[in-house]
């Protein structure tokens, strides 16, 4: 029973020994010259609430020791990873973190001289930067796998992701549109009709004095007469009718077979009334 | 061609032939030129093999996808001729033998073998909802290429490693970002299996194991006592890949003036043109083109070297696949082109340039009978009336009164 309880304890060691857990994590923020800005011992119950803000010339130092739970003896992890992600943009950098072979462990972060891995913190159309997350991984094969989020990080503002000249086609592109030449500008139609009215002024002085002159159309309707009237009505109409919708040829040719009859009629006519001064 | 251990794909296998695909095995070694014979759209799985035959190298791959083959490729751990040709595809692959490791979340299988949470919606490629898939292989890192198109993303916890086993160790890690390092293939930016649509229309697949595929990891169960999407997972990652889902054509391009239905030789200046379009996409289950009217983002380009007038193509209601939409003709005349340039991730590119001449008005193509002519019209129809009218009163009129006063002159 002795052996079965020990082995039972040892069992139960074994499986407390495999979980992992920091030592004094701890960040300070220190600025070109070395005062200290920040510095805070970092919680694994709750995250540290206030996003840790870095200057251009800041250094954020890390430091912890890796032990594990039970016996606090130090651990070097296969992985011991820094993750920084943008949840906006969905930019993530992992970033190794050296740990020595009793566990502890230290990290500089520069924004002057960055790591590779660091995503792009772009300023956003706020004016904004967004803050980075931080997360500490941890991961051995003899031990349970430990994530710790830390603080937020606000690092001073970077270029952009460098994004692929044709990536702008895969995406709906602004919409185009072309500058017309303005309509035409048209005077007042009160204007035009003034004009008109003045164009048609003389109408009065020649209808007056033909009614006073001119001779009472006896003729009119005589079978001599009449046909060389209508066929220069006739030639009247086709003209508007061509300035209206018809094309050249069409009214030449009505033209030409109009002009045909015209001279037949005008000679009659234009006989009758010679014919008529003979007399 | 699956040579080695077709029993342990099975499931993949009957799941391919169920889909209407002829499978064709070749041992690894064969000299014969299986693969650059297909002249028809057929698909070749090239999986991982040891040594891979003579006439599997890069080139001939690359020959295969310029034919429009599609081509799902399985990348082994150890180099092989089918590193570099990931390469030529933007696809970043770390060193030999070092396969990816999480060792999250907490399980009894080894690191190398993972469980992956497969987001709804997180590729176009995967259109079902894919249980936690395991996964055993390499990662790749992924180039900015839009043509790219990652499938499975690796977990954050993840990274790329010789295993503690063999000869991996935390300071390998750690020196592997230091100045001459390798670098760190880590966390969700890696891809697992990450697809490629060709400007032809062609579509490769790199899975970063063949495993993925295997029957053992699609009976396995990951941690809800669900069964794994394995069978799922490669079933949607072959219908891509072999042109059953996200595949498009044009069928139609028509253009006309807005109230006539044939079209133009050519357009004159401020003419309103109407540009429709047919789109189809392929129905797999029903292995035929269907009308397709669910692209939300159409855009047709009226081009004259640069693009006059970029509009948004909708679709139209009631006529199934039918995107129209109408503008009005620029100023300038010029020869220009209808163009429809559509590419989206995961989809195929819809391409088509419809050339039309634009010319100014003709003599008679102006606009007539403004208002401001009026008393232009009113002069010249007032004098050919006066004239007729004069006429037709020297004409009719008596000839006595000349006679008369002809006669009193005489006198």
């Amino acid at each position: 029973m002795f052996f079965r309880s020990f082995g039972l304890l040892l069992l139960a060691a074994a499986a407390q020994a495999s979980i992992l857990t920091l030592k004094s994590p701890r960040f300070v923020v220190s600025d070109s010259i070395g005062t200290q800005l920040r510095a805070e011992p970092i919680s694994l119950e709750h995250r540290t609430a206030s996003p840790v803000k870095l200057g251009g010339r800041d250094t954020l130092k890390l430091t912890f020791q890796v032990v594990e739970k039970e016996d606090g003896k130090g651990v070097q992890p296969h992985q011991t990873f820094l993750r920084f992600y943008d949840e906006v943009t969905g930019e993530e950098g992992i970033q190794p973190i050296r740990v020595a072979s009793n566990g502890k462990a230290k990290f500089d972060l520069n924004p002057s001289k960055p790591p590779l891995s660091l995503p792009p913190t772009p300023k956003t159309a706020s004016g904004e930067v967004n803050p980075l997350q931080l997360t500490l991984l941890i991961g051995s094969p003899e031990h349970e796998p430990l994530s710790i989020r830390l603080f937020d990080l606000v690092l001073p503002p970077s270029q952009p992701a460098p994004v692929h000249p044709d990536e702008i086609k895969f995406h709906l592109q602004e919409e185009l549109f072309h500058t017309f030449r303005p309509d035409q500008k048209v005077p007042n139609k009160f204007i035009s009709l003034v004009f008109s009215g003045i164009a048609l002024a003389p109408w009065v002085v020649l209808l007056g004095l033909w009614s006073q002159v001119a001779p009472a159309p006896t003729n009119l309707l005589s079978p001599f007469i009449l046909p060389f009237i209508l066929s220069l009505g006739a030639f009247e109409t086709l003209l508007f009718t061509y300035w209206v919708k018809l094309k050249l040829f069409d009214v030449l040719l009505y033209g030409a077979g109009l002009g045909l009859v015209t001279i037949f009629t005008g000679r009659q006519a234009l006989a009758s009334i010679s014919a008529q001064r003979k007399d | 061609m699956v040579p080695i251990g077709t029993s342990q794909y099975s499931t993949f296998l009957e799941g391919l032939k169920a889909g209407g695909y002829d499978l064709t095995f070749g041992p690894p070694k064969s000299e014969g030129p299986v693969v650059i014979k297909v002249d028809a759209p057929n698909f070749v799985h090239v999986p991982q093999a040891r040594n891979l035959g003579k006439d599997i190298t890069p080139q001939s791959i690359v020959q295969l996808l310029s034919r429009k083959t599609n081509v799902l490729v399985a990348l082994p751990t150890k180099q092989s001729p089918l590193h570099p040709l990931a390469a030529e595809f933007s696809l970043v692959l770390p060193p030999p033998s070092t396969p990816l490791i999480s060792y999250s979340p907490k399980r009894d299988t080894p690191s190398t073998l993972l469980p992956i949470k497969v987001e709804d919606h997180s590729s176009p490629a995967l259109t079902k909802h894919i249980e936690p898939v395991w996964f055993s292989g390499i990662p790749a890192s992924l180039g900015s290429n839009p043509l790219l198109v990652p499938i499975l993303r690796a977990p954050s916890e993840s990274f790329a490693s010789e295993t503690t086993v063999t000869s991996g160790s935390a300071d390998a890690v750690a020196d592997s970002v230091e100045r001459g390092g390798e670098g760190l293939w880590a966390g969700s930016s890696l891809s697992l299996a990450t697809g490629f649509q060709a400007t032809n229309g062609a579509r490769i697949t790199f899975v970063g194991g063949a495993e993925i595929f295997s029957d053992e990891l699609a009976q396995k169960e990951t941690e809800r006592h669900r069964q794994s999407g394995n069978a799922a997972f490669s079933r949607e990652v072959a219908a891509w890949t072999f042109q059953e889902n996200l595949v498009l054509r044009i069928d139609k391009v028509e253009h006309h003036l807005v109230n006539a239905t044939e079209p133009n030789e050519q357009y004159t200046n401020n003419d309103q043109v109407v540009f429709s379009t047919y789109i189809s996409k392929w129905n797999p289950t029903k292995g035929k083109w269907e009308p397709y009217s669910g692209l939300k983002d159409l855009q047709l380009e009226f081009t004259m070297l640069d693009p006059f007038i970029r509009t948004s193509l909708p679709p139209v209601r009631g006529a199934p696949g039918k995107y129209s939409t109408s503008f009005r003709a620029p100023d300038r005349h010029g020869v220009f082109k209808f163009v429809v340039d559509y590419k989206r991730k995961g989809w195929t590119s819809l391409e088509s340039s419809t050339t039309v001449p634009v010319v100014p008005p003709r003599h008679d193509g102006y606009p007539r009978f403004l208002s401001a002519a009026w008393p232009y019209y009113t002069g010249a129809i007032s004098t050919s009336v006066a004239f007729f009218l004069f006429s037709t009163i020297w004409l009719a009129g008596e000839v006595n009164e000349r006679k008369r006063s002809k006669g009193s002159k005489a006198e």
